[in-house]
C-alpha cells in the first residue's frame, strides 16, 4: 500500500463499529476507510481474513480508477479478487460452511461469495450481479496483485513478500 | 536486458530452489488442484534452477537466455488478460485527508 502511495494509518483508515446483519466488514471508498464489524468478527483468524479482504479493496482503490458506485463490473472485479486472495475460499473455510467440493471448487466459492458481497451493498438483482461476475471473472480471478500468487498460507505470503522486495533486481534482469 | 557483464539472474538461485520445492510439495498439489482442477507444472522451476546454477558456475550465455525467456514468459502470462479498470497515475487525492467528521470536530 505504501509503495502505491497509500500508506495505511490505523487511526485514519480503520474503524471498528457495530454492524447490522452478519456483515463482517466493508471498504468505504468515499472516506477511504475500512470498517471492521466488531460484533460479527468471531476470532483472530476471521479478523485476519476480513482485514486482508478489505485491504484488497483498498489496494484496488489506490492503484486504479474503480467506479465503485457507478459500474457494477468494477465492484464485481474487486470482490472476485478479495474473495480469491483473502483466504475467504480456503478449503477449510468452505468445509466449515458445509460446502464440500475439491476439484476447482475454489473458483465456485469465489464466484458465489463475490455475488453475495455485491448483493450486500447494491440494490440489484442476483441475475445482474451474476452477469457482472461472469463478465469480469477471467480477468479478475487471474489478477493476483500485489501478491503475484494466491497467498494460501504464511509460506506463500512470505514468498510473495520476498518477490516484492526483489522486484528491482527482477525487472532489471529480464 | 543488460549486457553479460552487468547481468545477474532475476532471482537468487536459492529462490528458484525454494519455488521448485514448494511447487512439488503435497500441500501445493492440494492447493493447486483445489484452485485449478489439475496438477501443478513444476518442471520450469527445475529448469530455471539448473540455468541459474549453470550461470553461477560457468557464466553460460545459454543459461542467461533461458532464464530471461522463462521469466519473460511468466510476466507475459500475468498480463494475458485486459484489466477491467484503468490504472491510476497517482493515488487518490483524498486518501490521506482527514475524515469529514474529524474536520468538523476541529
Amino acid at each position: 500500500m505504501k509503495h502505491s502511495g497509500c500508506a495505511v494509518n490505523k487511526e485514519r483508515h480503520f474503524s471498528c463499529e457495530d454492524c447490522n446483519g452478519n456483515v463482517s466488514g466493508g471498504f468505504d471508498a468515499s472516506t477511504s476507510q475500512i470498517v471492521l464489524c466488531q460484533n460479527n468478527i468471531r476470532n483472530q483468524a476471521h479478523m485476519n481474513r476480513v482485514v486482508t479482504h478489505e485491504l484488497v479493496h483498498a489496494f484496488d482503490h489506490c492503484r486504479a480508477h474503480v467506479n465503485w458506485f457507478t459500474d457494477v463490473r468494477h465492484l464485481a472485479c474487486s470482490e472476485v479478487r478479495a474473495a480469491n486472495l483473502s483466504g475467504d475460499c480456503s478449503l477449510v473455510n468452505e468445509i466449515f460452511r458445509l460446502h464440500f467440493g475439491l476439484k476447482q471448487h475454489h473458483q465456485t466459492c469465489v464466484r458465489d461469495r463475490a455475488i453475495l458481497s455485491i448483493l450486500a451493498v447494491r440494490n440489484i438483482s442476483k441475475e445482474v450481479a451474476q452477469k457482472a461476475v461472469d463478465e469480469v471473472f477471467e480477468s479478475c480471478f487471474n489478477d493476483h496483485e500485489p501478491f503475484g500468487r494466491i497467498p494460501h498460507n504464511k509460506t506463500y505470503a512470505r514468498y510473495a513478500h520476498r518477490d516484492f522486495q526483489n522486484r528491482d533486481r527482477y525487472y532489471s534482469n529480464i | 536486458m543488460a549486457d553479460g557483464g552487468a547481468w545477474r539472474p532475476p532471482r537468487p538461485c536459492e529462490a528458484y530452489r525454494a519455488e521448485w520445492k514448494l511447487c512439488r510439495s503435497a500441500r501445493h498439489f492440494l492447493h493447486h488442484y483445489y484452485v485449478h482442477g489439475e496438477r501443478p507444472a513444476c518442471e520450469q522451476w527445475r529448469r530455471d534452477l539448473a540455468s541459474c546454477r549453470e550461470w553461477e558456475e560457468r557464466r553460460s550465455a545459454e543459461a542467461q537466455q533461458s532464464l530471461c525467456e522463462s521469466e519473460r514468459a511468466r510476466v507475459q502470462a500475468t498480463r494475458k488478460h485486459a484489466l477491467v479498470w484503468a490504472l491510476r497515475q497517482s493515488p487518490p487525492a483524498d486518501w490521506h485527508l482527514p475524515l469529514p467528521q474529524d474536520e468538523k470536530d476541529q
